[in-house]
């Protein structure tokens, strides 16, 4: 087709578009971009300025006392809420929490029309617009209040780590300032200060800390890597004992997703005893125990996590747990 | 506005001007706009490591200019062009070269470095006009650049000192240059798409995809003459085609069949190739082979896509196409979907023609020839991301090559629709038929536009309405942005709040970024650039999903989840930084690595 002959043929097919046809086709295209031009203007004002998450932080304040959980939703704005509400709002404890179980308020910072999927099943206690803000008061209905959380007594007044050796006596790991590091994005998380410090390398240590588990969502939960000389046993001394002993373990995600790890086992023991075994396959992210305590509740028992693994390498197992 | 190409001898002299000024407004506009806002971005993280490699070569080019023999030598070259051998030469031995032109007398030094790919992003647009009104005519022409340059991430990749709008201008100038061989005998075209092409192979490996595109389209233009011929020959009143001029030489009877170009690309741009790029002058096959290998069998690396971060594969089938319309702009694809539909049409209608036209057989400006190659290089670009094993962690700059041709569809979709409007009842009024061009033309550049200007400095983060632009996007869970480009962003904080000396972790921002802005001035020069968060008193966060791990490392090590500082894009947080608190004594501190 040439382009003189292409021009008559574009005529014609223009003809049949002639009158309203070629009107409204026009006008619709035409109309499509002012509408997109619309559009954008107004998603690209919809989300609050950082200004304006400053702004609200006395109400949250007011309405968020301490022990509350204060949710932001869409996830990706919790960066603006820490930023504007601070650390005494929003703490490492909170918002790298194991769950939202042990939880009885929570305040949802909405924004966007968006609804938190972590409060689904809570009742709403009330809601209120401030602004470009929806602020939702919940309560949980089958809050399960956690009587001793074990990341808590990581220190030498309460805890005590060792390695237990097939033969010969166990190996201590005396607690300890250590150097703080951290692997940047390939390595491992930030090993912190305070902490319990076994001989070896450096990874083989017990200290709290934070991992990303399978959607790269923080935990918070006690670096517990197997060590290659025995069992890790990490104990706590005089602890209420209550209806069962619930967790989560995993390893950074980085390190398990790609499944290529031996599995490690944490078996947990009350006043010596066993009560439950946990294993943890690559792949499986952040996953929960439980176990039962039944027998021992009202009592101020030794509990013992004692964590191993055939092959120890890249085995980086972080673990919470709590009473319940 | 008009479908039809432009004919000079009916053409006044004055008008004949136009289309070479409207063709150096858009380069000598497009590039200014780059200029005057490259200020506000950060490097990208491959950028530093050109910036790297170019000063590296720099040394071997100095080294050529005063000891010839010596730079020469074998082992001078392997030594001065191993570093980062596994992308060809020639963007970076062109950044190396503007910078020794330009570094501190024209512009600061990193504006420098990125004003060759700048350039070539410049020149796309003005090629994707002149191809346009070539082919469509100048208003499609002029719309078809306008959308190309206004697609926010075409803005903000036009920007970088990379290979990657390098490489989709390249590809465009070797399709125009092709186009133009691919008239009986124009033998100059050909060896220019040759040249054309080994700079292409020279800049990045994407090139390699343009061959099956243009053999494609050869076979569809033979099969097309084919047909055309049969058919007429099988016409119930056939009439003899009109004979062969009978000056016709046998190179242009051969091109008829077989594009020119075909012989000179193989012929010229690989020589070409081997000549500008150093590191392949000793021990060429096995580099070949390892450069090769090295990008078929490239590692995989991060890339979220709807809330999930792919790693390895499979991966995503429908990655790029949706990808696509979530950042480019609705009316854009809406018009080349127009574009595409009716050239469609009428090449279709002009099948069922009996009348045998040699001349538009031919022609190159014939809707069947310029419409299948337009479409071969997009179906080209696209092609390997549909299979689920290429890797996706460069987000929609892998196919950028297919967008001239997508915004030149668009350009055809505009003239059709002009034209149309201009066709019916009381459109050959004067204002009518002058006005709605115009207005029209507006009404589907506007949009392309706000969402360009707004989207600066954060272009990997420009979504459209289509998924509720960046605030949709997060939602979504699409990438908000890569490259650690946007540390460009928080200067301003940083200058007014690190104190003198101290240090800042860089997370995804390679030193050799981070040290360009401070030799730019951009970023005071004591403060000092640290590999690890221990040992720190800022930390920088971009954010990436797989990346937040690196954040959880800053809370544990600063004691706190409360970042100081927040640069946010319609509401988005982008990059936020910590600072250490000063209650906190800091910890022992880590030796980098």
């Amino acid at each position: 087709v040439p382009a003189e002959r292409f021009s008559s043929r574009f005529r014609v097919l223009a003809a049949r578009f002639e009158g309203r046809g070629a009107a409204l086709a026009v006008a619709s295209v035409a109309l499509l971009g002012l509408l997109e031009l619309g559009l954008h203007l107004y998603f690209s004002r919809a989300a609050p300025s950082l200004e304006q998450w400053s702004a609200l932080k006395p109400v949250v304040a007011r309405l968020a006392p301490s022990g509350t959980l204060v949710v932001a939703s869409p996830r990706w704005a919790e960066p603006n809420a820490r930023f504007a509400f601070g650390a005494e709002l929003m703490p490492l404890g909170q918002v790298a929490r194991a769950d939202e179980s042990g939880f009885e308020h929570a305040l949802e910072v909405s924004i966007l029309g968006e609804a938190a999927s972590e409060l689904r099943g809570w009742h709403l206690e009330s809601e209120q617009r401030e602004g470009a803000f929806v602020l939702r008061s919940w309560t949980n209905p089958q809050v399960s209040p956690v009587t001793y959380e074990f990341v808590d007594h990581l220190s030498p007044a309460d805890a005590t780590v060792s390695v237990l050796r097939a033969k010969g006596p166990a190996e201590p790991c005396p607690y300890g300032n250590g150097k703080v590091t951290n692997g940047d994005l390939g390595g491992h998380p930030t090993f912190p200060r305070k902490r319990f410090i076994c001989s070896g390398a450096e990874w083989q240590m017990v200290g709290a800390t934070v991992i990303e588990d399978q959607e790269y969502r923080p935990r918070r939960c006690i670096w517990a890597h197997p060590s290659n000389r025995g069992t890790l046993n990490v104990r706590f001394e005089s602890v209420p004992i209550g209806a069962r002993i619930s967790g989560y373990g995993a390893l950074p995600y980085l390190f398990e997703r790609e499944t290529h790890g031996t599995p490690i086992e944490v078996e947990v023991l009350v006043a010596g005893a066993s009560v439950g075994r946990y294993q943890h396959l690559d792949g499986e992210g952040w996953k929960r125990f439980e176990f039962s305590t039944a027998a021992f509740a009202g009592q101020s028992q030794p509990v013992e996590f004692q964590v191993r693994s055939r092959v120890v390498r890249d085995r980086q197992f972080c673990f919470q747990a709590s009473v319940r | 506005v008009s479908g039809t190409a432009p004919s000079r001898s009916a053409t006044p002299r004055w008008a004949c001007a136009i289309d070479p000024l409207i063709a150096l407004g858009l380069f000598v506009g497009y590039l200014a706009a780059l200029l005057l806002t490259a200020k506000g971005l950060g490097y990208a993280r491959d950028e530093g490591f050109y910036f790297h490699a170019a000063g590296t070569y720099g040394k071997w080019f100095d080294l050529l200019l005063s000891n010839p023999s010596r730079a020469l030598q074998a082992a001078t070259v392997d030594r001065y062009w191993q570093e980062n051998h596994e992308h060809p030469a020639l963007m970076k031995s062109l950044f190396w070269l503007s910078q020794r032109l330009f570094d501190g007398k024209v512009f600061e030094p990193g504006t420098a470095l990125r004003l060759p790919a700048m350039a070539l992003s410049a020149l796309a647009v003005s090629v994707t006009f002149v191809f346009g009104r070539r082919c469509i005519g100048r208003g499609a022409g002029v719309v078809a650049a306008l959308s190309f340059a206004l697609m926010p991430q075409i803005f903000y990749h036009s920007h970088l000192a990379a290979f990657d709008m390098p490489i989709a201008a390249l590809w465009l100038f070797v399709v125009y240059a092709y186009h133009r061989s691919s008239k009986p005998g124009a033998l100059g075209w050909a060896v220019l798409c040759a040249v054309l092409y080994g700079l292409a192979l020279d800049t990045k490996h994407n090139s390699w995809l343009l061959p099956p595109a243009l053999v494609v389209h050869a076979l569809w233009l033979a099969g097309w003459r084919l047909y055309q011929r049969r058919r007429a020959a099988r016409a119930p009143n056939a009439a003899q085609p009109a004979p062969l001029a009978a000056r016709e030489n046998a190179l242009v009877r051969f091109s008829r069949w077989f594009p020119l170009a075909f012989i000179s690309m193989p012929l010229l741009a690989p020589p070409l190739l081997y000549a500008l790029w150093p590191w392949l002058w000793r021990d060429t096959l096995r580099r070949l082979i390892e450069y090769v290998q090295f990008h078929r069998l490239h590692v995989y690396y991060n890339m979220e896509y709807l809330g999930r971060t792919y790693f390895e594969p499979p991966f995503p089938r429908s990655y790029s196409w949706v990808m696509t319309l979530a950042t480019v702009p609705a009316i854009t694809l809406v018009l080349a979907l127009c574009g595409g539909l009716y050239t469609c049409v009428t090449v279709w209608r002009s099948a069922r023609t009996t009348h045998l036209d040699r001349d538009a057989l031919d022609d190159p400006r014939s809707a069947h020839h310029w419409a299948s190659l337009w479409l071969a290089c997009i179906v080209a670009s696209y092609f390997v991301w549909l299979f689920d094993d290429t890797p996706i962690f460069g987000g929609t700059k892998h196919w950028m090559s297919a967008y001239p041709f997508i915004a030149l569809f668009a350009g055809q979709g505009f003239a059709w629709l002009t034209a149309s409007l201009a066709r019916s009842p009381g459109g050959e009024r004067g204002v009518l038929r002058r006005a709605v061009p115009w207005a029209f033309g507006f009404c589907t550049l506007i949009g392309p536009f706000a969402m360009t200007w707004n989207s600066h400095p954060w272009g990997l983060t420009a979504y459209t309405p289509l998924v509720g632009g960046a605030p949709g996007a997060a939602t979504l869970g699409l990438n908000r942005s890569f490259w650690g480009y946007t540390t460009g962003a928080v200067t301003g904080f940083l200058n007014e709040r690190v104190g003198r000396g101290e240090r800042v972790y860089l997370h995804d921002t390679t030193a050799d970024s981070f040290h360009m802005l401070q030799r730019d001035g951009r970023l005071r020069g004591d403060i000092r650039p640290w590999p690890v968060v221990a040992g720190s008193k800022f930390a920088l966060y971009h954010h990436e999903q797989h990346m937040s791990r690196v954040e959880y490392m800053v809370w544990v090590d600063y004691g706190t989840t409360a970042p100081a500082h927040v640069a946010t894009f319609d509401g988005v947080p982008m990059i936020w930084v910590y600072e250490r608190p000063t209650a906190a004594r800091p910890p022992s501190v880590q030796a980098p690595p």
